[in-house]
């Protein structure tokens, strides 16, 4: 059994995390607020620019038989895969990045069933450092760009990534990262970066009224392409980072209420020690007065 | 009289938005104007300025550095990186300049690209 003073002092600590726990909550949820409102602002430039890769493209297709394009070419049997991994770079996030990490080893143990090699590309600093100490070889390693997205860093990431695609390093780029769904729930989001699915843009669904481009459709696609690619991966950022301060929020929230849970506890096992230790006094007392009679 | 909707959206969010009777934008190719009722057109932008006039006859100068328009008969957006609105008001008018010059030079225009900006916000100025 432990004693009163180190009962005394495990409540003491525990308050003190409890008061911890919950400073990190409340900062969260304002972070959480700030980091929805910039992903909510930046949604209107993806409505835009989908509309007009969709108004290209169809453009593009209705002159020629097929999109002819590089970054429209699937290929059914990727050779070498790129894989960009998006976590936090602070942890005290619950499973938030243990749950991507899974996913991304799930999808490398796919792919290289298939005989793809993988090169991994991994943004933020605990995805980082689970794969250093599992060995695995990292193409790239981004530190702090999860925590603080911008759109010229990002955008000069991912210029990398397209340009080897181009060169045919790679076949195939695949980008996951935990997203935002609301205030308590993540969900993981697998995006086929490259190439692009000409399904997944609603191609047919456009104006029949010709379209005249300046200067030709196929650089104005290609710089389309490029800023449609360089968008994703910023909202990717910014999708990971509100999902991040969601999971913070929730996991921090739970620790307040284990806190709680365990004062409670902790304050019963002193109350019981103390009564027991009066109990103890007494009876020395009484059973010295008994042996003087 | 007809209006045109002239929208302008960044990766931040959406710059302006509101009915005009004439844009000016700076294409790849030069400066074009867009009346209500133009050809569809799709076109790469500069780094430069848009300007427009809006309904109710107040001038707007947006500076950009680069990015597309697409024009309709009754619409222009603008799909670009980075956008600084030149405001109305007298006393942020030097600052909102200011960042359209350091924009503009981020985006490695041109002298007289920023020139031209500048003298197109002084003869705003002027005229107020």
């Amino acid at each position: 059994m432990a004693s009163l003073k180190d009962i005394k002092r495990k409540i003491k600590s525990v308050k003190g995390t409890e008061k911890t726990t919950r400073a990190m909550k409340l900062v969260s949820s304002a972070k959480l607020r700030r980091a929805e409102q910039v992903a909510k602002a930046s949604k209107a430039y993806a409505v835009k620019i989908t509309e007009m890769i969709e108004e290209i493209s169809a453009n593009l297709a209705k002159s020629k038989d097929s999109l002819d394009n590089p970054y429209f070419k699937s290929v059914a049997n990727p050779k070498t895969v790129d894989i960009i991994a998006i976590t936090s770079d602070k942890g005290l996030c619950g499973g938030f990045n243990s749950q991507t990490i899974k996913h991304v080893n799930s999808l490398i143990e796919e792919f290289e069933k298939k005989g793809a090699k993988i090169r991994l590309r991994v943004i933020g600093k605990k995805a980082i450092g689970y794969y250093r100490f599992q060995k695995r070889e990292m193409a790239d390693e981004i530190e702090g760009l999860s925590s603080a997205p911008n759109y010229q860093d990002a955008a000069s990431f991912i210029k990398g990534v397209v340009e080897s695609y181009l060169n045919g390093e790679t076949d195939k780029v695949v980008m996951v990262h935990n997203g935002y769904v609301n205030m308590i729930t993540q969900e993981i989001r697998i995006d086929n970066l490259l190439p692009l699915d000409p399904d997944e843009f609603d191609v047919k669904a456009v104006s029949t009224s010709e379209l005249e481009m300046e200067p030709d459709d196929d650089s104005l696609l290609e710089e389309l392409v490029n800023r449609y690619i360089e968008y994703s991966m910023y909202y990717a950022l910014i999708d990971s980072l509100a999902a991040e301060h969601g999971a913070r929020m929730q996991a921090m929230d739970s620790a307040t209420n284990n806190a709680k849970e365990m004062v409670k506890t902790l304050t019963v096992a002193y109350n019981k020690a103390r009564q027991e230790a009066i109990t103890t006094e007494l009876i020395e007392i009484i059973s010295g007065v008994e042996s003087l009679k | 009289m007809s209006t045109l909707k002239l929208e302008i959206v960044t990766p931040q969010g959406v710059i302006y938005e509101g009915n005009v009777k004439i844009v000016t934008l700076c294409g790849k190719d030069g400066e074009f104007g867009v009346l209500p009722g133009h050809a569809a057109v799709v076109s790469l932008l500069d780094a430069g300025t848009i300007s427009a006039t809006t309904d109710d006859n107040k001038e707007i100068v947006v500076a950009i550095n680069g990015g597309y328009a697409k024009v309709s008969e009754e619409k222009v957006s603008c799909i670009v990186d980075g956008a600084v609105a030149i405001t109305d008001e007298e006393g942020d008018l030097s600052a909102s300049l200011k960042k359209a010059k350091e924009l503009l030079k981020s985006a490695q225009a041109a002298d007289t690209t920023i020139a031209a900006t500048v003298s197109k916000v002084e003869s705003i100025k002027k005229k107020r």
